[in-house]
């Protein structure tokens, strides 16, 4: 009997653990759920009442496929590919890439079954694996010259059509900087690191303890951040492919390398005013929005994509966000103190290998129409909330991260350069930027770990 | 008994399952050996044969023998934890206590999570309710998510496999513990065999043919374990947890290098076969008839 009572109450004791652990799980596993039912969404409208687009009647009827990368603008493309359906009877069926899967695996796949789409979104690096293998030329489209200065080449020919710029740096929140100072906030007036770290100190003192988000995700420390150290080489793709050469050929010392330095000044500052200092690699990506929407945190070192995370956790497009450059160092001369970068990110791959003449002759009406027509220009800007990179768009992007590069872009303090990495750069050294992150090696086991893995190339 | 239209039944029975087994199975196993012999990157035309380069950049890749090796030690902890903890469970739960099906069904439930899901649950749970609850109390071992430090973040997979795991080898072992002939036992019981000697004597030699379905079991699944790692920590802090079966996806495709990945799959393929072979031959070997 006694046994039998020890047996029930183990038994009892561990059910109730898993089952008060499942709840839990659910229970607040749910509660951040972004889909308010209450919530209602603004419709951007779009207006179609001009459209001096040419459109060809003789692809009327064609049926092409368009495979997506980008998961935030999927229903926006959707609603683009029915309105230019309207107009050019030419159907474009928008495949989503599920969660889990990379587009380049995904675009591989297909080609592997044969029925490859007709366009895809993919990201620089991997519309270079493909081009020559798989791609259409397209360096004899017209939208060429208006996106002059984005267009990536490979050997000379152009093989994608640029969907977007995309820029990065600190994203400050206007607001919370003014109550905090009790004055107004210039940011043009930040000009070095100096400047930065002041700025900082005196958001410290003013009662915000860390005013800094810094995420731990791999593709944002080993991409976003460590890709400075190529992209500042002199400002340009061309010059981050020079440093790359040589890193590669172990020609130049990281140690002796200026940018190499400076950056790891600039993440040392970072990392020290980092909200999650204790337990840097335990932040949370979604929290971040809402510590800097609601003004725990000031500054947050990400994209204009991070855009739609920042207005789930409350932010109004109304309110004042924007960028500072990611300083490297006090010398107010130096480009990279004064410029954010912003480059062409998502590319529009055409099928040169499986589609047919008529399918390859609507997909580039597509790209033009995208370009040229009036109702093309609006939705890219307004329904996708993407930053063109074509000269002759009209259009102003709507939500302030957005609107900031844009203007960065139009003033000319944007640099334009994107360094072409092998794929596994951003997980590999992303790896290597979190051990140095969280504490657990120097500089100089850091530097090591750059150094091996381009030696590996 | 052999009958003549042999021939015949053969076709009508065997044949379309064969057919679907080699053409879902055995032809692409034996064209993913043929891979490792090439160049091919998952994309290009042509498919140069190269010999043994790959297996040559399978030798000199560390991380792949420090991850497989890490796999090993998850394997050992896992098996081990999985059915002793199933094992105790089961036998508490044949004993006939009020209320054992509900239990047996309580255990079983994570078992029906999938491990993509349970994965982010736990994660959850590792971040930020441990978090909470060492701010809250002070406590040490919360103070940081387990998740950023290599050994927690190891322990957590662990303990999170073993969860996962244990309700459905439970299952196996209450099935096998009903399974014991109630005569032998009391035999046993009359021959003055009490608590330990019964278990070890008569219960475990009967045991055998479950503990040999439960060891192959845990066995497959904790060295082809993706899932949970994936979504748990995928591969994190720094690319400390990272298990075979996740380097040899990332190799393949984040790295893309195809042959080299494809070579470390089969090299794997060839180590779960051989530990798992030899662990059903020997455990057979110690089954008995009552």
């Amino acid at each position: 009997m006694k046994k039998k009572i020890a047996a029930k109450v183990i038994a009892s004791a561990l059910t109730m653990a898993l089952t008060a652990a499942t709840l839990t799980g659910c229970r607040f596993g749910f509660a951040s759920d972004p889909d308010d039912p209450n919530e209602v969404k603004k419709e951007v409208t779009i207006d179609t009442s001009v459209d001096t687009f040419q459109y060809d009647t003789g692809l009327e009827g064609t049926s092409i496929t368009l495979l997506n990368s980008k998961a935030e603008i999927q229903v926006a493309l959707e609603k683009m590919s029915a309105a230019f359906e309207e107009k050019s009877g030419v159907h474009v069926e928008v495949m989503p890439v599920t969660d889990g899967d990379s587009p380049y695996t995904k675009v591989v796949s297909l080609y592997n079954s044969g029925n490859p789409p007709t366009l895809s979104i993919l990201d620089t690096t991997d519309v270079i694996a493909l081009a020559e293998e798989k791609a259409e030329d397209l360096t004899d489209e017209a939208w060429t010259v208006e996106a002059e200065g984005y267009l990536t080449e490979v050997n000379g020919r152009v093989y994608s059509f640029p969907l977007c710029i995309e820029g990065r740096g600190l994203i400050y929140n206007k607001a919370v900087i003014e109550a905090a100072l009790g004055e107004p906030f210039d940011p043009s007036q930040i000009k070095t690191q100096d400047d930065f770290t002041a700025l900082l100190d005196r958001l410290v003192a003013a009662g915000i303890e860390r005013p800094v988000s810094m995420a731990k995700e791999d593709w944002s420390l080993g991409a976003h951040q460590l890709q400075y150290i190529y992209e500042t080489y002199d400002g340009t793709s061309e010059g981050a492919q020079e440093i790359i050469e040589q890193i590669k050929a172990g020609e130049l010392d990281l140690e002796e390398y200026n940018r190499m330095s400076e950056f790891l000044n600039m993440f040392d500052i970072l990392k020290n005013y980092n909200v999650a200092k204790g337990d840097p690699l335990g932040a949370d990506y979604d929290e971040m929005a809402i510590d800097l929407a609601d003004g725990k945190t000031a500054f947050w070192f990400n994209g204009n994509w991070a855009w739609p995370n920042l207005e789930e956790a409350g932010a109004e497009t109304e309110d004042a966000y924007g960028f500072l450059p990611y300083f490297l160092n006090n010398d107010e001369n130096d480009f990279a103190n004064q410029m954010i970068q912003g480059s062409p990110s998502k590319q529009i791959m055409l099928d040169g290998q499986i589609a047919s003449d008529q399918e390859k002759a609507a997909a580039k009406e597509f790209l033009n129409w995208i370009v040229y027509s009036e109702i093309g220009q609006q939705m890219l800007v307004k329904s996708c909330s993407l930053i063109p990179p074509f000269k002759n768009n009209p259009y102003e992007p709507e939500d302030p991260l957005s609107r900031d590069i844009y203007e960065h872009v139009q003033n000319g303090t944007a640099f334009n350069a994107s360094a072409i990495v092998p794929n596994d750069h951003w997980s590999i050294l992303g790896a290597a930027m979190q051990k140095y992150l969280a504490g657990r090696c120097d500089r100089e086991e850091l530097m090591q770990s750059i150094e091996e893995y381009w030696a590996q190339q | 008994m052999k009958s003549k239209n042999n021939g015949k039944d053969f076709c009508m029975f065997a044949l379309p399952g064969m057919f679907c087994f080699f053409a879902v199975v055995i032809i692409p196993f034996l064209y993913g050996v043929y891979l490792t012999f090439t160049d091919w990157n998952g994309v290009s035309q042509t498919k140069n044969f190269i010999g043994l380069k790959n297996f040559a950049g399978v030798m000199s890749d560390r991380q792949f023998w420090s991850s497989l090796l890490l796999t090993f030690k998850y394997v050992i902890v896992v098996v081990l934890l999985v059915n002793v903890i199933a094992f105790a469970i089961a036998y508490l739960l044949t004993r006939g206590i009020k209320g054992q099906n509900f239990f047996r069904a309580g255990f079983f439930t994570p078992n029906l999570i999938g491990g993509i899901v349970l994965g982010y649950i736990w994660q959850f749970v590792f971040s930020r309710v441990f978090v909470n609850i060492g701010e809250g109390t002070g406590w040490n071992l919360f103070e940081i998510s387990w998740l950023s430090e290599p050994n927690r973040a190891f322990a957590a997979l662990i303990l999170v496999s073993v969860w996962q795991l244990s309700g459905y080898m439970i299952l196996i072992y209450v099935a096998g513990f009903m399974g014991l002939s109630e005569d032998v036992m009391e035999a046993a019981s009359i021959d003055g065999a009490s608590g330990f000697a019964k278990l070890k004597n008569i219960v475990l030699p009967l045991m055998m043919s479950s503990i040999t379905i439960c060891l192959f079991l845990t066995l497959s699944r904790a060295f082809m374990v993706y899932d949970l790692n994936l979504s748990l920590t995928a591969g994190g802090p720094y690319g400390t947890t990272e298990m075979a079966a996740m380097h040899v996806y990332e190799k393949a495709f984040t790295s893309r290098q195809f042959g080299v990945g494809q070579a470390e799959a089969l090299i794997l393929f060839i180590v779960v076969a051989c530990i798992s072979g030899l662990q059903v031959y020997f455990t057979k070997k110690q089954e008995v008839e009552a």
